[in-house]
Order: C-alpha cells, then structure tokens, then sequence
C-alpha cells in the first residue's frame, strides 16, 4: 500500500462512518491534537466528528535526513469522535483491517499509556495500539482540555502515518516509503528535512525567536480580551512552535523552560475559555444537528452534556483569593 | 434453595497493574455487604483480565437470617404515670413497634429500668441485598488513575462495556454509567468476537474458557509460566527469571502465546542490563540465556492471540526490538564518547530539590560526608577511592542512555567509568552506592561503594526533614523510608561503628547554607531530633519483625547511637527474656528504675561514699556491684553482651536482699540520698544494655 494509499483508505474509512475531512490546518502544530479542529472542538457540549491529516513539526527531532525513524515533520492522520461512540475500539479495528492488518495474523494489543499535554492544560487516558509489538496509534480519551472538564469525552486517534506505513510496505528506513509507485518518501520531503533541521538546531537566531515569542504573547492575550478566541488561538499555536524552536536550539534553560510552558498553558487555557463563551453565545449550534458516530449510548446516570456546561461558570474571578492574601500580608 | 451469584464488569481494555487491586475492591465490598445483611454464602472466587473483572459467590442463601433484637423504649419512669397508666411516651413506642403497651417487657440497664420489646428482624430477600450490593460494589472500586467517557459521571479505569449481574438463572439489574446489566458476556476480542448467553453463574469459567479466555488468574499465570518454560527449552536457552513480568505479562493477555525470537548477535557486547531492559521495558519481552547465565540473542514474545503465521508477527516483534537495539547502541556508542568526569559539571543544572540546590552540590555534600564517615569507621585508608567515585557517583544522569532508561543509573556510570579508565573499585563503588535498591536486593560488597551509599541517603533524609518535607503517612516522595532502613541495613550488614547523632550533625552542618534560613513551625523539634526520631521508628519496625516489641523499646531507650552495638544488645536481650528465670529478674530491675525515676530527680549529683553505707546489705550489694561494673564495663567494651548481662543478673540476690532489708526512704537525708545514688548508679550500668522497666512482665504465663 502506497503511502497516500494510507491515507486514502483511512480518509474514506472515516469519512464513511460519518466523520468530516478537513484540509489540515496551516499552522505550524507540534501535534494533530494543537489544531483547533481537535483542541478547541473538544470543549463544550456540541458534537465534533473529523478525520484530517495534520503535518506536525518537532524541531528537536530534527536529525538532518540521517537518521531512519526520526523527523523534523512527519504526518499524524488525526481523528475526533464526539461523543466518543459506544464501538469506537470496533471502529478502529476496522480502519486496520481496510489497510491490511488482520488481527488475526497480527498481535493487536491495547496497552495502557496516559497521555498529557502540559503546553496545552490538556489530558486523557487510554491506550498506545501494538501491532506485533509496535506502536501504531495513541487512543486517548480526552478528560480535560485548556483546564476544562470534557464533556462529553471524545476519543482522540492518532495514527503514526510513516511507521505505519514503514510497517506496511516492510521497509526499514522511513525515506524508502513509496509515496506512489516509483517515487519515495525521500524525493518528497528528504531535502526539506535536511534543512528544516539545520535551521532549528544550527541557524535559527534566538534573540529574533524570544522577541516573537514575546509578541506572540502579548497578542494572543490582547486578541483574547476582545473576544476573538480564535485568532488569538492561532497565536498561541504561534508562541509554542516558536518555544519549540527556542527548545531545540537550546536557547532555554532547565529552570527556564518549566515557566514557558507554563506561559504557553495561560495562553491556551484563555483561548478554551474565549472558545466556550462564543460557542455559549452561538446557542451551540452543533448541538441541532443529527450528527453522530457509531453507536450512541443513552444517558442512564449522569447529566447529558448540554445540562453539564450549564453548570460550568465560564470568566471565573481567576486567582481573586491570591491577591487577597498578598494584600494582607503586605 | 442456594443459588451462585455471579458480577462481571466488561471493558475497555484495563491497565495490568489496576487488575488484582480492582479485583480486591469488589470482593471486599460484596462480602462485606453480605455479612452485613446476615446473607450466608460458600466460597468466593475473583476472575480477571484485560477485559473483565469478575466474583463468582457460590451457593447464596435465599434470604438473610432472621434476627430477634431487643429494643429499648423510654424509662419505666417516663412510660408510666402516678396512676400506673402508660404516658404518651410509652404508647408511641409501643405503636412504632405495632403492639399495644401490654405486650412490652421491661429490661434492666446500667442507666436503671427501661421498657423494652423484644422484635423479630427478618432477613431481606437475596435478590434485594445483592442489587444494592452490587451497586455498591461497582462503584467502589477505586483505581489509581480513571476516567469518565460519553456523558457519564461515573468513573473507572477504561470505559465499561457490558455487565453481567446473574443470581442463579436471574438478572439483577445494577446500572452503571450508560450500561445496564444482563446475562450476555464476551470471548476473546478476536477469536469468539460473538455475544455469549450465559444461563448460570456456574457456566462463567468454561464459557469463557470455551471463547479462548482464561479468566481465573492464577490459572493464566500458570499456563504462561509453562509456556514460556517449554519456548525456552525449544529455543535451547533458559528463562531470565522475573517474577514481576511474568505478573505483568499475565495481565496484558486473555490467552498467552509466546513466540521466540532472535536479534543480531553483534548486540551482545552492549551491558546485559541495556539489553535486559531494552527488551523488557518497553516490549515486555523475556530474555533467553545459556546454562552459564550469559545472554543469548534470542527473546520470547507474548501475544495475545495465537496468530495464524508466527514468523509474519515475528516478523514484528524483531523489527521493533532491532530499532530499539539500534538506540541503545546509539546511546552507549555516543556516551562513551564523553568521559564520566566531564559530565560532572552539567550536574550543576540539573535541579535534586528546588530548596537544596543542584545534584553537583548534593554529590560535594555527600563526597565529605562520606570522607568524614570512612574515619570514623575506621576505613580512612579507602578515601581515595571514596574520593573519586563519590564524585563519578550521579554522572550517569546525564548520559543519554540513563536519560531513556532511569532504571540504568549506576549500572552505566559503572560501564562507563570502566570505558573511561577509573580504577575498578571506583567503577564498582558507582554501581555498588545505589545498594540495596529494595528490601531483596543484595548490599554493596565493598566499602567505599556502602560509604557513599550512606552519605547520600543521609544527606538526602537530613534535607529533606530540615526544609519540612518529611514523610507524611502514605506520603513519602523522596522514599525516605526505604532510603532509612538501607543506611541501616548498610550499617549493620557492614558492621560500621560510629556515632549516627553525630553523622547526622555532620550532614545538617554540610547542609547548613541550604536550610539555615527555613523557618520552623512553633513547637516542632529541631532537624537533628527528628531524623534520630525517624531511625527510632524503622528500627523498631525492622527489628520487631524479629524480636518481641518490649525488648526492642528496650534496647531503644538505652540508646542507638552506635547501631551495631544496639544490635548486639538486643540479640543478647532477647536471648533471656525468654527464659522462666528471667522474670523475677526483671521485678527486681523494675524495682530499681521506679525509685531512680522517682526520687533520683530531688538528689544532688555525686558520688556514693561507701563510709555512709551503715547496713550489712547495702554494703554488700556496693560491693558486688562495683566489682560487677568493672567486668561490665570491659564486657560492653569488647562487645560482649551476653556476658555483660549474665554479670548484671548476678546482682539480683543483693538487690533482693537489699530491698528487704534497707530501708531507702532512711530518715536521715544523708543516708537516704546515699541510697539512692547507689541505686542509681546500678541503673546506670543496667541501662548500658537496655532500659529494663520497659520490659513487660507476661502476665500469664505460657501454658
């Protein structure tokens, strides 16, 4: 199976099951799970059904084209189902089965790992798919997101695309993958390695990078509080690849780099919350649509969502009880 | 008629560690809810896999015993007036129990005479205790780590998927989250993907068993066990034992099919732990070796299903471990490239504690706490070596390959430290400090190695008391306990003699910079006493396992400073209290630590002036008792213990004698304080072994 294959028989398994095909986003993302399409959309009551390719750059993981597993930027096929369906493991299993991977010839394994974002506030529980013992996919269910309870949970998929598809056409190198027949992976994208990881580990200036983060910063915050949730998210996305950068350069250090994090999460929570006030004054509109996924299961013990988020007070007075006690003390 | 009761809990594929735990939770809450109701039941047997968790009870009685209770009404006082008619106070009572005032009784109480009636409770029927019961069961279980999923408010380990709630042939409806029980379980993920009916608890084991599930635990363990021995022995190698991966494995599998595979022989040269933990850390492999105990290139995998065509999986399993493999050697072959010594430096920005500074100024710390030690134990001549491996000692975190494997720390600095050219000691001293890693593990064989050992952990528990962090209950971060009884296994098991309030004191001093300025709650006692408190408390725990707690305190009271000698007291201690001579002994004992406590506080320090003695008894027990320490104290100093206390029993006829004849409490001030000195001079010398009023007298003696 060529490597656009792969991405074709996943799109239409998807787009089958009722899932929306989104163009990747065009932002520099350090995961499929930063774009808004599963970021932002994991918040509030509203269903979100998608299935994208996201392109995802890791300027750290950049080895110049010499190194057979690692990259610069390589492709996640990204999916969001939510409500997370009743059958969503059946539904997985499935798209393997489309793309050549009999459980019953293989070892198909879900084998717990806990996944967090600390950039993101974000978190969820689930499993790392092993196909013979490989990581194929990272199955998460979402508990919060931007500091957010998520509710209703979606399931977050992430297929590996190049290792699966390493699996698949039983290759060792990830620049031997055939993208169509008679042109490889390394045509495609070895030159842009070479240099993308020159410029993150030799070349790119710092001084220029904290200046931007700065700025980046400082927008997204102004953007947020004139409620305009989603450029300022776009400039979030902006701060933490540029703290990527900065990362891979070496630029920041160990004490350093716990408080970007920290400043790159402000951000994001600002921008989930921003996101639910707006979704909150559109009336959810998702919410009056008939899409699902899979198998629904009714609600027996617990508040649908939509009672949920009523409950949910959005502009918290945030950090009122530190000022009061620093006044005192002062 | 007893009927079995069955609880399944289908789901998402459950974390192996969460298993046995869950397994526990719902067992316990269901028998307890049982015995709570009076609801008598046979045996209770717990099922589990990845995809189930499972109580099967056999034979439930239909219905819970029928009590007859006692219930008390108002007093007799309160329930009839001055005419002996019943007040309204006993006629409400005698209404909620539905009699009339004649019927009830009158009972007797500490408090005086109440009515009273005796009621009948009838046990409930088995189907409503165990609907609640299993209610309650299911959600009780508490995992380290859950989640909620679609819109339920419930949570637990993964998404459950199905229950199954049968009493006999019967449903019991339990709701949990969005699923409703019923009577349909479910095989093996791939090959019985089929709904399964069943008609009776009783069919759980073969039904599941029948859809290629072995739910019974030990039952799957087993069968692993067995497995893997005969894969080994066709691949013509041995099993590595590992008794927590072959518990791992077992959890992560519904059915265990092993599969043996190879990887390239070149991989040999790495460490065998690098190898070892390759294979088994991320991929739960098993490694193979030959009868010698060397590592053979080969691996047994375990799948979940037995897959049509071995070598296609296989195919797999060998690709991943060759990448693995691949980053390991890219690892050993890159951090060799950088001498041990020169990593020292970037020791400095790595944070131990944010209040007590970088691991480069834990290890100065801990290299003079460990110089200081090596003399006053008498080992100063290994000072180089402590020297220089104290100093190689942390290096290894910040070689790329400790950083992928944590588990790998002092197995690489000592790799490392040999790639590099240090001494051998030095590079067993690096590996040799980390020991004992765990209450089996084994201790270091040489000395600088258990040295710096003790001078890290020591560092380590007097920080971390002297900022506030010190263990609370469950919570201990920094495994300060387990890093406390290693320096005590350490000590004893090396035979160190020095003095551990002083060790302490040492450490606080190095300290001093980090924790000068932290300030103490009101009340709250100083580093140093704390710390010496914390050792009281593991030693009692470790040596209670094997001594009577009495004998400990005991030994405890009279001091611990020097740990080896404390040892040696309470093995010389132990060894009389057992014996049916010991216990007048002890009264005696006990006779002369009541009057010290009690009287030694109002009388001046001195001495005894034997020309005060006026009575033939107390001049006799002087005597015997000044020859008795001059052995005593030549015995203790060559630490003979035992002699020390066969010589103090030796004194008992004279004390006897002298509690029957001399008076203490004399009149004269003159005569009674010369007394007492002597007393307390002879608790004195009793307490160089033990502190002997802490020894309880058996009360019954043994039959």
């Amino acid at each position: 199976m060529y490597f656009q294959d792969l991405i074709f028989t996943l799109q239409k398994h998807w787009a089958d099951q009722g899932c929306i095909s989104p163009q990747p986003y065009d932002l520099e993302v350090g995961a499929g799970t930063m774009a808004p399409y599963t970021f932002l959309r994991a918040l509030g009551p509203e269903p979100w059904n998608v299935a994208y390719v996201q392109p995802t750059r890791r300027p750290a993981d950049g080895r110049f084209g010499e190194n057979p597993n690692r990259l610069f930027q390589h492709h996640q096929f990204q999916v969001i189902l939510k409500p997370a369906p009743k059958n969503v493991q059946a539904l997985y299993l499935d798209s393997l089965r489309k793309v050549g991977i009999d459980p019953m010839a293989h070892d198909l394994r879900f084998v717990e790992d806990d996944w967090e974002s600390p950039t993101l506030g974000a978190w969820g529980l689930g499993w790392e798919v092993w196909c013979d013992g490989m990581e194929v996919t990272q199955f998460t269910y979402f508990q919060q997101c931007g500091g957010f309870d998520c509710k209703p949970v979606s399931a977050e998929l992430t297929y590996g695309l190049e290792r699966l598809c390493m699996y698949l056409q039983n290759v060792e190198n990830v620049f031997d993958i055939e993208w169509v027949k008679g042109v490889k992976y390394r045509e495609v994208f070895h030159p842009n390695e070479v240099e993308m990881s020159k410029y993150a580990l030799h070349e790119s200036d710092p001084q220029m990078l904290f200046a931007l983060f700065e700025a980046y910063e400082k927008e997204c915050k102004r953007l947020t509080e004139r409620q305009l949730p989603l450029p300022a998210y776009d400039y979030a996305l902006k701060c933490s690849h540029t703290f990527n950068l900065l990362d891979a350069r070496g630029a920041i250090s160990v004490t350093e780099r716990a408080n970007f994090i920290k400043r790159v999460r402000d951000n994001a929570r600002l921008c989930a919350e921003g996101y639910l006030q707006m979704r909150e004054r559109l009336g959810y509109p998702l919410l009056k649509t008939p899409w699902t996924v899979g198998e629904q299961p009714p609600v027996l013990e617990g508040k649908p969502a939509s009672d949920y988020w009523k409950t949910v007070q959005l502009n918290k007075p945030v950090e009122k009880k530190e000022k009061a006690e620093v006044a005192r003390g002062a | 008629m007893a009927r079995d009761l069955l609880l399944e809990v289908g789901a998402e594929e459950i974390p192996a560690s969460f298993i046995g735990p869950a397994l526990d939770d719902l067992k316990r809450v269901l028998t307890e809810r049982m015995a709570e109701a009076r609801l008598k039941h046979g045996d209770v047997r717990v099922f589990g896999t990845p995809r189930r968790l499972a109580v099967l009870v056999r034979d439930v009685a239909d219905a819970g015993e029928d009590i007859v209770k006692e219930v008390l009404g108002p007093s007799a006082k309160a329930a009839f007036d001055a005419q002996g008619k019943p007040t309204k106070a006993a006629e409400k009572f005698a209404e909620g129990l539905k009699l009339t005032v004649d019927k009830l009784g009158r009972s007797q109480t500490a408090k005086g005479e109440y009515l009273s009636a005796r009621v009948e409770e009838k046990g409930r029927p088995a189907a409503d205790i165990l609907q609640e019961a299993l209610h309650t069961a299911v959600h009780s279980v508490n995992f380290r780590k859950s989640m909620r999923w679609a819109d339920v408010d419930v949570a637990f380990a993964r998404p459950v998927q199905w229950l199954v709630a049968l009493l006999g042939g019967d449903v019991l409806p339990v709701v949990f989250g969005d699923v409703k029980s019923g009577r349909v379980t479910y095989g093996h993920r791939f090959l019985a993907p089929g709904a399964i009916e069943l008609k009776a608890p009783a069919d759980y084991e073969a039904a599941l068993e029948k859809a290629h599930v072995v739910a019974d635990i030990a039952k799957r363990r087993a069968q692993l066990v067995e497995k893997l021995a005969s894969a080994a022995k066709a691949a013509g190698g041995r099993l590595m034992e590992d008794e927590a991966l072959v518990d791992q494995v077992t959890n992560l599998v519904e059915l265990p099919s092993p599969v043996v595979g190879t990887f390239e022989e070149r991989h040999l040269d790495l460490p065998p732990e690098v190898l070892v933990q390759e294979m088994k850390s991320h991929q739960r492999y098993f490694s193979l070796t030959d009868a010698s105990g060397k590592l053979l290139p080969k691996f047994i995998a375990v799948s979940n299903t037995p897959v049509r065509d071995e070598k296609l999986s296989l195919r797999g399993y060998e690709r991943v471990l060759r990448s693995r493999l691949a980053d390991g050697r890219f690892f050993f072959d890159e951090d060799r490239k950088t001498p041990l010594a020169d990593r020292v430096e970037k020791l400095g920005r790595v944070v131990w504690q944010g209040q007590l500074g970088t691991y480069l100024e834990k290890v100065e710390r801990f290299r003079s706490l460990a110089m200081w030690l090596a003399q006053q134990a008498g080992r100063a001549g290994e000072g180089a070596t402590i020297e220089r491996a104290s100093t190689l000692a942390k290096a290894d975190l910040v070689t790329g390959m400790v950083g992928e494997f944590p588990e790998l720390q002092g197995v690489m600095g000592r790799e490392y430290a040999r790639a590099g050219g240090e001494p051998e000691p030095v590079a067993l001293a690096i590996f040799e400090h980390y020991l004992p890693r765990g209450a089996e593990d084994a201790l270091p064989t040489q000395d600088a190695g258990a040295l710096i050992g003790i001078a890290d952990r020591l560092d380590s528990l007097c920080g971390i008391f002297a900022i506030g962090k010190a263990p609370t209950g469950a919570a201990d971060p920094f495994a300060l306990r387990r890093a406390c009884i290693a320096i005590i296994r350490l000590v004893l098991g090396r035979g160190y003699r020095f003095k551990l309030s002083a060790a302490v004191d040492e450490a606080l001093r190095l300290l001093g910079p980090k924790i000068a300025n932290v300030k103490r709650k009101a009340g709250e006692p100083a580093p140093r006493e704390q710390v010496l408190e914390f050792f009281r408390g593991r030693l009692k725990a470790l040596w209670g396992e094997q001594h009577r707690t009495d004998v400990v305190e005991a030994v405890l009271a009279a001091g611990f400073d020097d740990l080896v000698a404390a040892q040696k007291r309470l093995e010389a201690l132990s060894l009389i209290v057992g014996r049916a001579d010991f216990q007048p002994l002890a009264v005696a004992f006990k006779r002369v630590a009541n009057i010290v406590e009690k009287q030694g506080k109002d009388v001046k320090g001195g001495s005894i002036n034997p020309q005060k003695l006026v009575d033939e008894p107390e001049r006799h027990l002087h005597t015997a008792f000044t020859q008795a320490r001059n052995t005593v104290t030549g015995l203790v100093q060559a630490d003979d213990f035992a002699g020390a206390l066969r010589e103090i029993t030796g004194l008992k006829p004279a004390v006897d004698t002298f509690f029957d004849k001399v008076m203490v409490m004399a009149e004269d001030k003159e005569l009674r304080e010369n007394r007492i000195r002597l007393l307390t001079e002879i608790g004195a010398l009793f307490n160089q072994v033990a502190d002997f009023s802490k020894i309880q007298a058996e009360t019954s003696a043994a039959a």
